[in-house]
């Protein structure tokens, strides 16, 4: 069952002990879109994006990715947890980024890139290292397959560490503040390759606080506070006429 | 005190040369090598197992790792190996399926003293391994998980080989520990380093030679030991280190051409 709709939200809970991080987010992402997740640190969104492939498992509500509901199966009302195989086999299917890149630190970029690939999709090594040179030209670092990650720079780090989740060939990216621990002048590089992942029609889900990103690149604009999705909409009408009054608040102190 | 080692007559260095490479005393040193390398094989891939149960989300599999933990580094490696020996006492019978031995026949003094060695090295190994699991970033078994990856393989393709620069430093002194540990074995009469000194002095009642032999042995294999284990540690940190440490002879080499130019 492929829609035309790649995440669907529906009253999504999660606690962390007596903490509600998670009061019912509802949200729908189309096949090709790229939506930007904002809100204060504490708000939910990085949450949210990590239940979105079972890293976080969701108390209540609903979560399905291209049709598929994510880490449970229904029977009749009950929801019964999936097994290891099929939580790995629906989390192949989804790149993830992450704030602190997070590249396995023994193995230089080529080898970050082939490990999925060879290990999880039996790709053979060969098939598995030609794609990897054409990801590591793509992401502009075809000279670096053999470095290892504490000899790239933090920019450097997170482009190997897109190249090394769209080898699994996704069907969509999530992004964990994938900017938040670069230097400044590092950023650019990073959103240049988002930017163009977003070019190719990539289904996207964005938690950033770049604005000039979500305000170019991204299809919709959603706030999150305290646990909710309090506001959604197209990028003008977003920065242009928020209509939360928190929205006008933090982006009052952003912009 | 080095005038002493070499002046005072009672040392006996001639009988300590007399013995050095004797037939007894050399097979004495492989059986304690053989003893040592088999150990810690079985305490190394035991330790990784119990490790890995040890952070396991089932509170049996966890419990049951505790427990051997708490059992086995709880009790001296001596009484395990006087354990051993007699187990034929408790277990005259072993058996698996159809198949049946008499236990003389089976837990020889040898398996017995690997036996004990083994399975209480995997104790502490255990210990190492779960500390040098837990020094691996978090964000590393994420990454793995985020990729598809099962959990064991992200355990063996991420987290482990990452371990290692934790793991290995205290596992080569194990292995020196262990080096020392299994002349206890001399009490169930195997015939290691020790033993055959032993059994060398109670006829000849050259007693300090004899054991200066065996503590020459042992300061050498320790040595070589220490060798080694500089070498791995310094493969596994190539990944941490921009540099990797200069190996004793680069050093020299270092020195040598600094003293050239000096010079």
């Amino acid at each position: 069952m492929s829609g035309a709709v790649m995440v669907k939200a529906e009253g999504v809970h999660k606690r962390f002990g007596a903490l509600e991080v998670l009061k019912g987010v509802s949200l729908n992402v189309q096949r090709g879109e790229v939506v930007c997740l904002l809100g204060a640190s504490g708000s939910g969104k990085s949450t949210f994006l990590r239940c979105i492939n079972h890293l976080e498992k969701i108390d209540s509500g609903r979560l399905w990715v291209d049709g598929e509901l994510v880490g449970y199966r229904q029977v009749g009302d009950r929801l019964h947890e999936l097994r290891e195989h099929e939580v790995c086999r629906h989390r192949a299917e989804v790149g993830m980024v992450f704030q602190r890149f997070n590249l396995f630190g023994h193995m230089t970029a080529l080898q970050n890139i082939i490990e999925a690939p060879i290990q999880v999709r039996r790709v053979p090594k060969a098939q598995a290292v030609t794609r990897a040179r054409e990801l590591l030209a793509r992401v502009g670092l075809a000279d670096r397959g053999d470095a290892y990650p504490n000899q790239l720079s933090g920019g450097q780090q997170q482009r190997i560490a897109i190249a090394r989740a769209l080898a699994m060939g996704p069907k969509l990216m999530l992004f964990d503040e994938p900017t938040s621990a670069l230097d400044p002048e590092l950023v650019g590089e990073v959103l240049d390759v988002m930017k163009s992942l977003a070019r190719d029609g990539m289904t996207m889900v964005v938690v950033t606080h770049e604005m000039g990103f979500a305000r170019e690149v991204a299809d919709r604009v959603v706030m999150m506070h305290q646990g909710r999705i309090i506001e959604s909409a197209p990028p003008e009408e977003f920065f242009g006429a928020p209509q939360h009054e928190r929205t006008q608040q933090f982006l009052s102190k952003i912009l | 005190m080095v005038y002493s080692f070499t002046t005072n007559p009672r040392f006996e260095w001639s009988v300590v040369g007399e013995y050095f490479f004797s037939t007894r005393v050399l097979r004495g040193l492989l059986l304690t090598l053989e003893l040592t390398v088999i150990s810690m094989a079985i305490g190394v891939a035991l330790g990784v197992l119990l490790a890995v149960m040890r952070l396991s989300h089932n509170p049996l599999v966890s419990g049951a790792s505790w427990f051997y933990i708490w059992l086995f580094r709880g009790t001296p490696v001596l009484v395990q190996i006087l354990f051993w020996f007699n187990i034929t006492a408790l277990y005259p019978e072993i058996g698996i399926g159809s198949w049946s031995f008499n236990a003389n026949n089976l837990i020889t003094p040898f398996i017995a003293a690997i036996l004990a060695l083994g399975l209480n090295e995997g104790a502490y190994m255990a210990e190492i391994v779960r500390a040098g699991i837990l020094s691996v970033d978090e964000g590393q078994s994420e990454a793995g998980a985020a990729l598809g990856m099962s959990r064991l393989q992200v355990m063996r393709r991420v987290v482990l080989p990452q371990a290692m620069r934790v793991i290995v430093p205290p596992t080569g002194n194990e292995a020196i520990s262990m080096l020392k540990t299994t002349s206890l074995v001399s009490v169930i009469a195997v015939t290691d380093l020790l033993y055959s000194v032993q059994l060398i002095y109670a006829a000849n009642y050259r007693t300090i030679p004899l054991l200066l032999v065996a503590s020459i042995w042992y300061l050498m294999v320790t040595t070589l030991l220490s060798i080694g284990q500089f070498y791995i540690e310094r493969h596994f940190g190539r990944s941490a280190n921009r540099q990797t440490p200069a190996t004793p002879l680069q050093q020299l080499r270092t020195w040598a051409a600094r003293w050239r130019a000096a010079a």
